[in-house]
């Protein structure tokens, strides 16, 4: 028996040495060189981190909040029109648009928003041409609100897919028994797919959340230099001044960002788990 | 409650019809039972019902109004589903008040009719438990009081019963039937199980690929089938084709029949039951019986609890008879069926829908 608790062991140990040498051993060692100076502990990285970025630092929790509400808003909007709508036809083609940003990679992504949202960009030119605007009228969306379209845009697919597979699942007698009680199709998402699909909800948001505060060509290819995101800055250190302990002690910081989120999602999910279980 | 008519209904998916031309009344108070083979379009039916499912053409109506056209959540008919389908994020008490607070009922009112429907169905105590945590005949019960909660003008039951194991399904079945009873609602249950239908229906109406083929009580739909399908449904299980080609008869078998309604020189089908079968082992052969009688040799026994059903080979042909005891294989037998116990149909070729009559009456 012990012999093959062993024999188990080494079965995972290839794996088990990939992770920590590829994953844990560099984490921790950034970790570690965000809180240390020539091997003395030390707070001055994330002092200066903040003195310098703290501005940043807000922009990117705003930034990514607000993503995050409008990809909930929108990708539940999409998932709920494909799973509850009478129209089948129309349903197929949503079904089938709206998964293509999931084969576009960020820095496409992003170059494509760049020359979209320009001031005289795509979108503008056609708003021109069209007779709805003058030339004059035209503003630039790059910035703060090319960051959020560019991102919302890019993770909608992602979410919606999470989403809309979980509605997908539930049984469909389920909602017929709610219509034939009266209910309306708004009354049924809200108050029977909602509260049962709320846990793929989370992983979608959560994911995303980890997604766009790691992203870096969004930032850098839309924002308009300052403020600009987390990642944008920890970028900038390192090539501009090689300054590796500023960068990690910056990467702590989103880390604990993402950290917090995180935790605010498995004590809401583990408190549903308790009212329902 | 009130009464529903179906008038000419034509239902199907894209340009697949499932259902031609179905015209059908159910009374008000009455329970009408929908039997039909898996696949004839029963659940189809009850979706058309509910408005899950556009109509082709036709009209249903509930009571004088027309509510063909009104979508799923206008119509006031309810069902109760196979699967349940009960929310499992709400607790007994939430599944079955919902459509009442969908209709904006004070929380108060509210409250008590879920008290007394929970009496109604026997779950009283429970309202405060998740529906994960109930047993199927539970859900089930659950189900059917959240169904009858808004007063709903017809209900309808799609195989209310096949989930639940043989001994409870015996009590819910009796536990819907009295509540109908006691509260009157008009019904339409959908069922593949000939006892349940019989036992819970004051009418049944017999489904076959789309068409109906009878509507008729308990006892109508037994004792005097309209078709061969419907003989054969309800379980006149022993089939054969008259005359009989000299090559389906052996040397040592004997068919003989002595009816009014049959003769050498018209095809027909007869149908009877098992259960009308009496099997002789002495070969007394006696001339006078009228009816069917058949002599044929033992295949093999099984037993069935209070007697045993024989198979009898005769020929090409095997009958099927029940008995009291236990015959080897290789006995010699004979077997008699009553006339007013044959169901005699035309022969499919020559007249497929217009059977020759009700079951014989000699
Ligand atoms: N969503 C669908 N799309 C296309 N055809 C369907 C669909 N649902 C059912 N059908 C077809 O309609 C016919 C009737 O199906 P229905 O579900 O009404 O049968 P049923 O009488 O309820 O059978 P069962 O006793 O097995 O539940 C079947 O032949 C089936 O192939
Ligand atoms: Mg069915």
């Amino acid at each position: 028996m012990q012999q093959k608790e062993a024999q188990k062991l080494w079965l995972i140990a290839p794996a088990a040495l990939m992770v920590s040498l590829f994953f844990l051993y560099p984490l921790c060692f950034s970790l570690y060189s965000a809180v240390t100076l020539d091997g003395a502990l030390t707070l001055s990285h994330l002092d200066k981190a903040f003195e310098l970025y703290s501005k940043d630092m807000l922009f990117t929790v705003i930034i990514v909040l607000v993503s995050v509400m409008l990809l909930a808003i929108l990708s539940i909007s999409i998932a709920a029109l494909i799973t509850l709508s009478p129209f089948r036809s129309v349903v197929g083609i949503l079904g089938f648009l709206y998964r293509l940003p999931l084969f576009i990679p960020f820095i496409v992504a992003a170059q494509m928003m760049r020359t979209f949202l320009a001031k005289n960009g795509l979108m503008n030119n056609a708003f021109v041409a069209s007779g709805l605007m003058t030339p004059m009228d035209t503003i630039s969306f790059l910035g703060w609100s090319g960051i959020i379209i560019t991102f919302v845009w890019k993770q909608l697919a992602f979410s919606t897919l999470l989403i809309s597979g979980a509605m997908a699942a539930l049984d469909d007698a389920q909602i017929r028994a709610a219509r034939n009680l009266g209910a309306s199709r708004l009354r049924i998402l809200f108050g029977i797919i909602l509260p049962q699909i709320a846990p793929s909800l989370g992983v979608a948001l959560v994911l995303s959340t980890v997604t766009m505060m790691s992203v870096l060509s969004v930032p850098m290819m839309i924002g308009t230099g300052t403020p600009t995101m987390i990642s944008a800055d920890m970028a900038f250190r390192v090539d501009s001044y090689g300054d590796y302990h500023v960068a990690n002690a910056l990467g702590l910081v989103s880390y604990l960002i993402c950290a917090g989120l995180a935790w605010f999602y498995l004590r809401q999910s583990l408190k549903d788990k308790g009212a329902t279980a | 409650m009130t009464r529903l008519h179906i008038d000419n209904l034509q239902v199907g998916y894209g340009n697949k019809r499932i259902l031609n031309n179905i015209s059908l009344t159910v009374e008000q108070g009455e329970m009408m039972a929908l039997l039909g083979p898996s696949g004839c379009g029963k659940t189809t039916l009850l979706n058309a019902l509910c408005g899950f499912l556009p109509i082709k053409q036709g009209d249903i109506f509930v009571g004088q109004r027309t509510i063909s056209h009104l979508p799923a959540e206008k119509r006031n008919i309810t069902m109760v589903f196979q699967s349940y389908a009960l929310w499992p994020h709400m607790t007994v008490a939430q599944n079955i008040g919902y459509g009442l607070k969908v209709q904006k009922i004070k929380q108060k009112e509210i409250q008590t009719r879920v008290k007394a429907l929970l009496d109604i169905v026997k779950l009283t105590g429970l309202e405060e438990e998740k529906v994960t945590a109930l047993s199927g005949g539970q859900r089930q019960r659950v189900a059917l009081a959240r169904a009858l909660a808004i007063r709903p003008d017809v209900l309808v039951l799609d195989e209310p019963l096949s989930n639940l194991d043989a001994k409870v399904r015996l009590a819910v079945r009796h536990e819907i039937k009295a509540l109908q009873k006691q509260l009157g609602f008009t019904s339409l249950i959908v069922t593949h199980d000939q006892e349940e239908a019989l036992v819970m229906a004051d009418r049944v109406a017999i489904l076959n690929q789309g068409n109906i083929e009878q509507v008729g009580t308990p006892e109508a739909i037994y004792h005097a089938p309209a078709s061969a399908f419907v003989a054969d449904f309800m379980g006149a299980d022993n089939h054969l084709t008259w005359p009989i080609h000299p090559s389906m008869v052996g040397d040592s078998s004997v068919i003989t029949i002595s009816h009014t309604d049959v003769s050498q020189q018209r095809q027909c089908q007869i149908y009877f039951r098992s259960e009308d079968v009496s099997l002789s082992p002495r070969l007394t052969d006696d001339d006078k019986i009228s009816g069917l009688m058949i002599l044929g040799e033992v295949m093999h026994s099984a037993f069935l609890g209070h007697d045993y059903r024989i198979s009898v080979r005769c020929g090409a042909h095997t009958f099927q008879a029940n008995y009291q005891d236990n015959l080897p294989e290789a006995t010699s037998v004979r077997l008699h069926v009553p006339a007013h116990a044959l169901h005699i149909f035309d022969h499919p070729s020559e007249a497929s829908n217009a059977p020759l009559s009700n079951a014989v009456s000699v």
